[in-house]
């Protein structure tokens, strides 16, 4: 009976919507609050979301982990979220004190290794979510621990400028921040991919890492460029999920194996975030 | 252990022993590790664990879920790792809990389900076989082994032939009569019956006029199923004398109670899981908690009390 022993369990919480509003056309930012033990929580890792007592949708949405904040009132949560089909539509109504159903933090987050020096974040759209937080995470442990991180460059691309999401933190917590949109209304026009490959030479298969996070296109075009020079990039992969733990493999995602057998690997457990050459890209 | 107030829960599903009627349903729940952060799973009547085949399986290629009215479809395609994985990986782990342990299998051709079932005959930490025959048979054109009265009688026959441990027969609800199916397993030796396994579906995307599923068509689960399941475990329960484990929709207490009024044994818990991890256990309080209420002190004077005018 080596199981038996007591431990305390997890659960759903109930967390309360303490501020939510539209931070650019179809796009939120919800603030709830969440216990103490969420702040545990690293970038990359992320919640399943129900608005409680209600059964319609019916599963659980997946979302990263936006911001964590903690203060004498307790923790806060920031998720950034854009408005696309029935469970963000129903999320986007929600008021303040309004309450909802939070599984997490769940999943693997980003993971920095220790020998790179140059960061590069590559955001496409709401993709930032999780980028955000791990900028202003490496900011802080390159100050509080003298790490040798020497620069964190962001490229954030959107289809417009109205859509460019968290810029003042991101060019807050990153050494630079370099803009795209694909109707040139802001910085370089063109896609952040584009941009990204014009920059290449800044980084090298040593010193460098990459992590990447936006609509799947757009990651496939980067994981494409890395590979070419050999830079080392982590992604933060979707699908659609149920349990958000690992047991329904429902949010399967197809990795290379040795063998001629396809493998797939679980977006919600094994990931969110794998190693961009792990991963079968589609053709783009 | 048992005191005045705290009903009898103790089942016999055909020989295996269990605490309390609230099992978890196959492929709904890992191997044990996914749900051990928010369950205690020695509360639990059984665990049946994902469908095992032969050798592992990839599956199907994603998407292989998406959300239906009350419910959803998946196509995962039975990936699993395989029995012998799972005998070497998975079975330790679950083996320290105390609980039932039930293995589900599955196979392409009756020699895979015979296999399956030898190879884990003798394995110690098994309390039974679940025996799913929903899948198609590779042989007959891909026709469900459960939709097919021979076959059905076949498959259970011989799996029963080479194992010592109890068999529940797995039902598909995708036939025409689902009694007929529980006669003729229940004549080839099976201990008990489970129903019913997901119902055959469909959903199409109508901006990409693609189908939703990599698979095209999918099993539907969750509270949209529950009156059709519950129907058939009714029907099965009249036909048959074997214990009938009753499985869909089931999201609380109030939906476990109707199938064990309606003559279920035990029950499984699938779907549920995946938007309250903690609904085995809130099912099982709720169902004790029922017994208390209403002065029920055993649970067998709960089970087929169905009251027809
Ligand atoms: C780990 C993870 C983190 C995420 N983080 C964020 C985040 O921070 N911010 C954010 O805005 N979104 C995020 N998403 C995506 C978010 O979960 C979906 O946008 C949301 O579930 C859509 O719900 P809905 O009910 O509004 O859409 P639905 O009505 O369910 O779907 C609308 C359309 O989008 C498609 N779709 C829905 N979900 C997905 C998916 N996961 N992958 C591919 N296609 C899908 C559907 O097939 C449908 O065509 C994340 C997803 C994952 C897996
Ligand atoms: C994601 C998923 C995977 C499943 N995998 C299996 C399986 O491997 N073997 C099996 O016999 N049934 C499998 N089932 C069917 C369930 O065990 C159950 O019979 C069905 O989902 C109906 O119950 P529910 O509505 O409570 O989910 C699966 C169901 C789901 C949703
Ligand atoms: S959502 Fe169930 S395995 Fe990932």
């Amino acid at each position: 009976m080596t199981n038996t022993i007591k431990e305390s369990k997890k659960s759903i919480v109930t967390a309360r919507i303490v501020d939510h509003y539209e931070v650019a056309r179809n796009h939120f930012l919800m603030s709830l609050k969440v216990p103490s033990y969420f702040q545990a929580a690293v970038p990359g890792q992320f919640v399943m979301m129900r608005v409680k007592g209600r059964e319609d949708p019916f599963l659980p949405r997946p979302f990263s982990i936006n911001f964590l904040n903690s203060h004498n009132t307790g923790t806060i949560m920031g998720i950034l979220y854009k408005v696309i089909g029935k469970g963000t539509t129903i999320f986007s109504r929600l008021k303040k004190d309004d309450e909802l159903s939070v599984m997490g933090p769940l999943g693997n987050g980003f993971n920095m290794p220790p020998d790179r020096k140059k960061i590069a974040l590559v955001a496409g759209g709401v993709g930032v979510a999780p980028l955000s937080f791990l900028a202003e995470y490496l900011k802080r442990q390159t100050n509080a621990s003298a790490q040798g991180i020497e620069e964190i460059v962001c490229f954030l691309g959107a289809s417009t400028s109205q859509l460019l999401l968290d810029r003042g933190r991101l060019a807050d917590a990153c050494s630079k921040l370099m803009i795209s949109t694909d109707d040139g209304s802001d910085g370089y026009h063109g896609t952040v991919t584009e941009l990204f490959q014009n920059h290449i030479d800044s980084y090298t298969d040593n010193d460098s890492i990459v992590f990447c996070c936006g609509p799947d296109p757009m990651m496939t075009g980067v994981a494409g460029i890395v590979k070419k020079y050999s830079i080392p990039c982590q992604v933060s992969m979707e699908e659609r999920m149920a349990c958000g733990v690992g047991a329904c493999l429902g949010c399967a995602v197809r990795v290379k194996s040795h063998g001629d057998r396809p493998r797939y690997m679980t977006v919600c457990k094994d990931g969110p975030v794998f190693d961009s050459k792990d991963i079968i890209w589609k053709q783009a | 252990m048992k005191s005045k107030n705290v009903p009898g829960m103790n089942v016999d599903i055909g020989g295996i022993e269990l605490k309390n009627p609230v099992m978890t349903a196959s492929g709904t729940f890992g191997y044990g590790e996914e749900y051990n952060p928010y369950i205690d799973i020695n509360r639990l009547g059984a665990f049946i664990v994902k469908g095992l085949s032969r050798e592992p399986r990839s599956g199907s290629p994603p998407p292989r879920i998406i959300e239906t009215a009350a419910g959803m479809l998946n196509a995962v395609g039975l990936q699993n790792i395989g029995v012998d994985a799972f005998i070497k990986e998975k079975l330790p782990y679950l083996s320290g809990f105390d609980v039932a342990v039930i293995t589900n299998i599955f196979g392409e051709t009756i020699d895979d389900y015979i296999r399956v079932a030898e190879r884990l005959n003798g394995v110690p930490g098994i309390a039974g076989l679940e025996v799913n025959i929903s899948c198609p048979n590779v042989k007959k054109g891909g026709i469900a082994f459960g939709d097919d009265p021979e076959t059905a009688y076949e498959v259970t026959r011989k799996v029963k032939n080479v194992t010592d441990l109890p068999i529940i027969v797995k039902l598909t609800p995708n036939v025409t009569d689902i009694t007929r199916i529980a006669r003729v397993v229940e004549e080839a030796g099976a201990d008990a019956v489970s129903l019913i396994n997901t119902l055959k579906g469909m959903a199409v995307n109508v901006e990409t006029m693609k189908p939703y599923l990599n698979n095209i068509t999918g099993g539907l689960s969750g509270p949209a199923i529950k009156p059709v399941a519950l129907r058939m475990v009714w029907e099965v329960t009249r036909e048959v004398s074997i214990p009938v484990i009753g499985i869909g929709g089931i999201m609380n207490a109030h939906d476990a109670l109707e199938f064990l009024i309606v003559g279920a044994t035990a029950i499984q818990i699938g779907t549920a899981n995946f938007i309250n991890p903690r609904a085995t256990m809130d099912v099982l309080e709720g169902i004790q908690h029922y017994m208390v209420e209403n002065g029920i002190s055993d649970i067998h004077d709960l089970i087929g009390t169905l009251t027809v005018e």
